[in-house]
């Protein structure tokens, strides 16, 4: 069963901005919400998102850790 | 609002069935800590065995509302007083079998707690709703696991859904479809919906998943045997389980 990267991005107040907290490997877009909310549960976040990983676009270079593990979401 | 005799036994018996499902549920999940198909589900399960297990506290508590002692109810049962829901009288066998939980046995447990939490009962109108909340997390991953394993190229996979679902099913109709004294008396006294909607609710919830396996949840014979004190079939989980759920091994350490 193929899995894909999500990067986890979270804040912990209103305003502050989106901070890159870590990553889960999720078999679709459901699961990367409930493993990254489990998995990053220990702040009390105000906002958390997923993204999949190949839907970073690296600008300015190509060796950044978002360049890494863009295997296409489903 | 107080409640005869009749609802009173019928409500205590709901809410143990409840607390010792969510309770036994979270052992179920606790055994897939290690195990599970990756970390991040085995993260998730264990986030769920701490759900449950604070949910099944949360509806202990509910026992003073009718003067019991929730610690004699979490501490002091043998093994056949529990009245949490046939599917956890045993370990789930195998992942499938543990996502079949997940959508059937956690699913019905769900349709119960709504209808429950728009009731009469005051604690429960005031305490269910944050449980609900968490269960959302639970249905998403139990949903996308169903589907995933329904449409797997493994037929050993969709094989044990197949089976776990036809297993879960029977008796999870019967508990929610139950429409005994207990049952009628909660309906009575504005506790708890009809059997038929709760059912109804519950066939909308999970009929499309089941289908992913080939199973129409209107011809599922549902479980015929009853145990009407504990609202739920014979039988009873297994030793090492009710050990567990209240905690005999280390209780002497228990220090107030």
């Amino acid at each position: 069963m193929r899995e894909f990267v999500y990067d986890v991005f979270a804040r912990k107040e209103r305003g502050e901005p989106l901070a890159h907290i870590g990553y889960v490997d999720a078999l679709d877009d459901e699961t990367a919400r409930v493993y990254a909310w489990k998995t990053y549960d220990e702040q009390n976040w105000f906002e958390m998102c997923v993204v999949p990983r190949s839907a970073i676009i690296p600008v300015n270079r190509d060796d950044g850790p978002f360049a890494k593990g863009r295997g296409g979401a489903s | 609002m107080t409640f005869d005799q009749t609802t009173q036994r019928a409500l205590r018996r709901l809410i143990l069935s409840l607390a010792d499902s969510k309770r036994l549920m979270g052992i179920r999940y606790s055994d897939w800590l290690l195990g599970a198909p990756s970390i991040e589900t085995g993260i998730a399960a264990s986030s769920m065995c701490q759900d449950e297990w604070g949910h099944a506290r949360l509806l202990y508590s509910m026992l003073k509302d009718l003067g019991d002692d929730p610690g004699a109810a979490e501490h002091e049962r043998p093994d056949d007083a529990y009245h949490s829901v046939d599917p956890l009288d045993a370990p789930f066998p195998d992942w499938a079998a543990v996502v079949a939980g997940m959508v059937l046995v956690d699913g019905a447990l769900y349709v119960a707690l709504d209808g429950f939490s728009r009731g009469t009962f005051e604690p429960a109108t005031t305490r269910v709703p944050k449980m609900l909340a968490e269960e959302e997390f639970h249905e998403s991953l139990a949903t996308a696991w169903y589907r995933r394993l329904a449409t797997s190229a493994s037929d050993e996979a969709k094989g044990l859904l197949d089976a776990a679902t036809r297993a879960m099913l029977p008796p999870m109709l019967a508990w929610l479809g139950a429409e005994d004294e207990g049952a009628m008396a909660l309906v009575a006294a504005g506790v708890m919906p009809p059997a038929a909607d709760l059912v109804a609710s519950y066939k909308a919830r999970v009929g499309p998943l089941v289908a992913g396996v080939g199973v129409d949840v209107d011809s599922v014979t549902v479980a015929a045997e009853w145990d009407a004190v504990r609202g739920r079939g014979p039988g009873h989980p297994d030793s090492d389980a009710c050990e567990r759920a209240r905690g005999d091994r280390n209780r002497m350490l228990f220090v107030e």
